[in-house]
């Protein structure tokens, strides 16, 4: 029930870390702080979930609201480190397919 | 107030014939006042009050010992006083929210009501219990006219109203699509595309769609994004993933799905879940896909309503009859 | 004492200071032992809110009349930031400082009336009365 962001931003990159639960409790407070970032027109957003311990279909929920969302500004998202059961949640639903999702290390390839 | 200065005759009695005999009957009036004081909304500060006032009527002589340190418990109870009220004010809030869900959730049960048909061949059995009072989850069977069954089971990620309003679209989509005809990966795409166009960017919905036929014993399935099924062979003695692929409905207009087929022998079973199962915990920690299966297998001998009913007590008992999520379980037997 | 005087809020201790002259004008005036108690926790929070978010500020006080009663005037007002959202303010189980039972709601419990104004930037201004029962 617990959700720790924090935001690091350069022109047009930002790369937010999250720690804790995305959840139906927290998905909101994520909610506000994600999506205002996906509508940075050449941007590209980068979300680290390495301290992500857990995440619902909530969660998700705003994942896919941020995918809209960059997708119609131009913006670039992009999800690194996510631990297992966070990732097998992607997987089951499609979406592994339709975003980018890796583990490359922060930021070098811009 | 006349009721006030009875409640500090009978307070002021209490107190001295407490102090006199320290019986249990005096407490039991300590009790049964207290309730009385709670029920006409009296504050912990005038509670203190009354007792100093008593006080000084049974030590007179004590006035400069006993004012001071009762005048500091006053105030310190102040704050006190100031909470209950405000939980007070929560307390009926939090009611009239539940009663509003109450309406909405009985107009969903009615809605989306959905009776299980008979089927030449197929034992159904099938149990969908809200963690709340509104459902998440949702199936739906039709049956057609040629004998054969389509089967739904989705999970609409969003709350309330809106969420209900989804499954309603789901449903008489379902209604109103003759199952022979379309293929289901057909169906999903058209669901997907109303989906997408008529929810809020953030909702969407999983969802694994099948048509059986009877004459053949074959299952036409496909998935979007819903979590896998089990597919039980009797004759190889294994349960197997019903390994489907295909994005959620609701993401992107023009999604395409693909389409599987499993031939039902004799005493097979297909199992059909949503993830308030898979996210059932034991121990603090969730459970595997591997442990439905167990449990299953213990009652794979009874009817499949039986079936159902115990996997729902055992997983129940699991979390302390404290269910996280909406849990919808389906299994269907072919039994000839 | 005047019937209309304040203290200045700008160090934690003046919050003791409104206390003291509230409860001493609630006194004279004519309240109750719990009443004096209610009407010093109101003037607590006002001077704590401003001493907390403002910064720097006054309680003034009033004692006033009508035809059939008398009772208690507080003024707390200051040039500080003023509130943003009124509303959420003023619900209950917002809080900000202290736990559940504080805060304006508190203060609009503790007394018998309650008037507030404010604009962002410029400050605010909040008076509240009680009357002798």
């Amino acid at each position: 029930m617990n959700l720790q962001i924090q935001i690091d931003s350069k022109n047009n990159l930002s790369i937010v870390h999250l720690s804790g639960e995305i959840d139906v409790y927290t998905a909101p407070k994520l909610k506000e702080a994600l999506l205002p970032l996906t509508k940075t027109h050449n941007g590209l957003v980068e979300v680290d979930l390495e301290k992500v311990s857990y995440m619902d279909s909530t969660g998700l929920g705003v994942f896919i609201n941020a995918l809209k969302l960059s997708t119609e500004h131009d913006c670039k998202l992009r999800l690194v480190n996510l631990q297992d059961r966070v990732l097998r949640l992607f997987q089951i639903t499609g979406l592994h397919e339709i975003m980018d999702l890796n583990s490359t290390i922060r930021g070098v390839d811009e | 107030m006349d009721t006030k200065d009875l409640d500090a005759r009978t307070y002021a009695d209490l107190l001295s014939r407490y102090i006199e005999t320290q019986d249990e009957r005096a407490l039991y009036g300590a009790e049964k006042i207290s309730k009385s004081f709670i029920r006409k909304n009296i504050l912990p500060e005038e509670i203190v009050n009354l007792h100093i006032q008593a006080l000084l009527d049974i030590y007179p002589e004590s006035r400069d010992q006993i004012l001071p340190s009762m005048n500091f418990l006053l105030e310190a109870m102040i704050s006190y006083g100031l909470a209950h009220q405000e939980y007070q004010m929560l307390r009926e809030k939090q009611l009239e929210i539940k009663s509003e869900i109450q309406v909405a959730a009985r107009m969903q049960k009615m809605l989306m009501q959905t009776e299980i048909p008979e089927i030449k061949g197929l034992d159904i059995g099938v149990i969908s219990v809200p963690a709340n009072q509104m459902n998440g989850d949702y199936h739906h069977f039709v049956k057609d006219k040629d004998g054969s069954i389509s089967i739904a089971i989705a999970d609409v990620i969003g709350k309330g109203v809106p969420a209900a309003l989804a499954m309603s679209m789901i449903k008489y989509a379902m209604d109103s699509f003759p199952a022979s005809r379309m293929s289901t990966s057909t169906i999903l795409a058209s669901l997907n595309r109303v989906v997408e166009q008529n929810v809020d960017p953030g909702m969407f919905i999983t969802m694994f769609y099948a048509q059986y036929e009877p004459k053949t014993g074959k299952l036409h399935y496909s998935s979007a994004g819903h979590e896998p099924g089990f597919f039980f062979s009797k004759k190889k003695n294994r349960f197997i993933d019903i390994d489907a692929k295909g994005l959620v409905l609701g993401v992107n207009q023009n999604t395409t799905y693909s389409q599987s087929e499993l031939l039902l022998e004799k005493e097979d079973m297909v199992i059909l879940l949503t993830d308030g199962v898979t996210e059932c915990q034991k121990d603090g920690k969730f459970i595997e896909r591997e442990d439905i299966v167990e449990v299953i297998k213990k009652y794979m001998h009874l009817t499949s309503q039986e079936i159902v009913n115990r996997v729902y007590r055992h997983f129940e008992r699991l979390q302390n009859f404290d269910l996280r999520d909406d849990f919808t379980l389906v299994i269907f037997k072919k039994v000839v | 004492m005047n019937s209309l005087s304040y203290v200045s809020i700008m160090k934690e201790w003046d919050i003791v200071a409104a206390r003291q002259m509230g409860r001493e004008l609630s006194k004279q005036i004519g309240f109750g032992t719990v009443d004096q108690a209610r009407i010093t926790t109101a003037i607590s929070e006002l001077a704590r809110n401003i001493y907390l978010y403002a910064g720097e500020g006054q309680i003034c006080f009033e004692a006033i009349k009508t035809l059939d009663q008398k009772g208690i005037l507080i003024i707390a007002k200051d040039n500080g930031p003023g509130i943003k959202d009124l509303s959420q303010v003023m619900e209950d189980g917002y809080s900000t400082s202290g736990g559940l039972g504080a805060g304006l709601p508190g203060v609009r419990r503790l007394m018998d009336e309650f008037d507030i104004e404010t604009e962002v930037g410029k400050g605010t201004k909040i008076s509240t009365k009680k009357w002798v029962r």
